[in-house]
């Protein structure tokens, strides 16, 4: 159901939650900022001409972020069908739009930078802690583990993907921030969702968050590789290193799973 | 000359100033939220109630408050206070807005 905008902060929270998981207000919402954007680029953004050292770099970051988001889109796809009920269902429906187009945008941009067969290579160029986590994540949802794959997908596997977003566009050339950029806008949606479904949960049955701290430990040790591996990929100084992870831990601690 | 209300014996000064703080404490500002803050990430009739976050040297005004979740300033049209809800429709999350300890209004997830 659709609200007329008013003061939107006095709205009853299942109608927000009713419309904020509409297929609707994803539309509206993307619209904003992909209409005239090809490939999540203004065509006026010009090509850059980068350095071979750099635009290896790039190519292998990119190829770990095909990885991440190729993850995604099968995670939140095969999520689908065992998802507990119809809103849920439609709002990962939107994260499945959302993944594929981050994966179709990535190859273009790899193809962009002279990458020949992209989509055949991105997997042996990636990160191969990443790769290790795509093995974990994915496990869970073939056992229709919902819980395990809420987490480590939309809390986890998010929150990494916005971190080295958001660090690695301050530094990325014109095309590959605005794309960078687009793309961090659809994340929100998918963090907000992992975290605020998971703590609706959390509320009545706090005994699971036994098993999700279970979950976290086993995952730890790759996100934190990932993270590192990510951090000097980008160039970021090693003083704002603890910074790339503290989204996904503040998340972790408001869900009541630190340590 | 005396207040007339001074001279009555059921007076009391302090009450009276009390009542009067409580008045102002209950009257908030109210503001108007039309200009286009450039935030886009949310169907167009609800982007007056976000703008961005522009980082640690951002000041925040009486109506907004930061979300925690995805670091988007969220926007009401009146003066915020502690126990206000708030919604961040970017990252879907419902907030209360509480007095941190550093004295600033802050906002956390109700989930």
């Amino acid at each position: 159901m659709t609200l007329e905008a008013g003061e939107l902060h006095e709205r009853d929270h299942e109608g927000f939650l009713s419309e904020v998981h509409s297929f609707e207000f994803w539309f509206q919402s993307v619209e904003g900022y992909l209409h005239g954007h090809p490939h999540g680029v203004s065509p006026s953004t010009p090509f850059p001409e980068l350095a071979p050292d750099r635009r290896a770099a790039l190519v292998a970051t990119l190829s770990t972020y095909c990885v991440g988001e190729l993850t995604a889109l099968e995670g939140a796809s095969g999520m689908i069908g065992f998802a507990p009920n119809r809103a849920t269902k439609i709002f990962l429906a939107t994260q499945v739009a959302d993944e594929a187009r981050h994966l179709e945008v990535l190859l273009h941009r790899l193809a962009e930078l002279g990458v020949e067969d992209a989509e055949a290579g991105f997997e042996a160029r990636a990160n191969r802690h990443l790769m290790a986590f795509r093995e974990r994540l994915l496990a869970y949802v073939v056992e229709k583990d919902w819980l395990a794959a809420l987490f480590a997908q939309n809390v986890i596997l998010e929150a990494m993907e916005f971190a080295a977003f958001q660090t690695h566009l301050r530094t990325a050339d014109a095309r590959t921030a605005e794309l960078l950029g687009g793309v961090l806008k659809d994340e929100r949606r998918h963090i907000g969702f992992g975290e605020n479904a998971l703590g609706r949960h959390l509320a009545s049955h706090p005994d699971d968050r036994r098993r999700l701290r279970e979950v976290r430990q086993s995952l730890e040790p790759l996100v934190f590789a990932t993270f590192e591996d990510a951090a000097l990929q980008v160039g970021l100084p090693a003083a704002e290193r603890p910074e790339i992870a503290r989204l996904y831990l503040d998340s972790v601690a408001r869900l009541g799973l630190g340590t | 000359m005396r207040e007339p209300l001074l001279a009555s014996a059921d007076f009391d000064p302090a009450e009276d100033a009390g009542a009067r703080d409580g008045a102002a404490r209950s009257e908030r500002r109210r503001f108007v939220l039309l200009d286009d803050t450039g935030f886009d990430e949310v169907p167009a009739k609800y982007r007056r109630f976000y703008r961005r976050w522009r980082g640690p040297g951002d000041v925040l005004a009486e109506n907004e408050v930061l979300c925690p979740v995805c670091r988007v300033v969220i926007r009401s049209a009146r003066e915020l206070r502690p126990g206000d809800r708030v919604y961040c429709m970017p990252c879907m999350s419902r907030l209360e807005v509480v007095r941190g300890e550093a004295g600033r209004l802050e906002a956390i997830v109700r989930y």
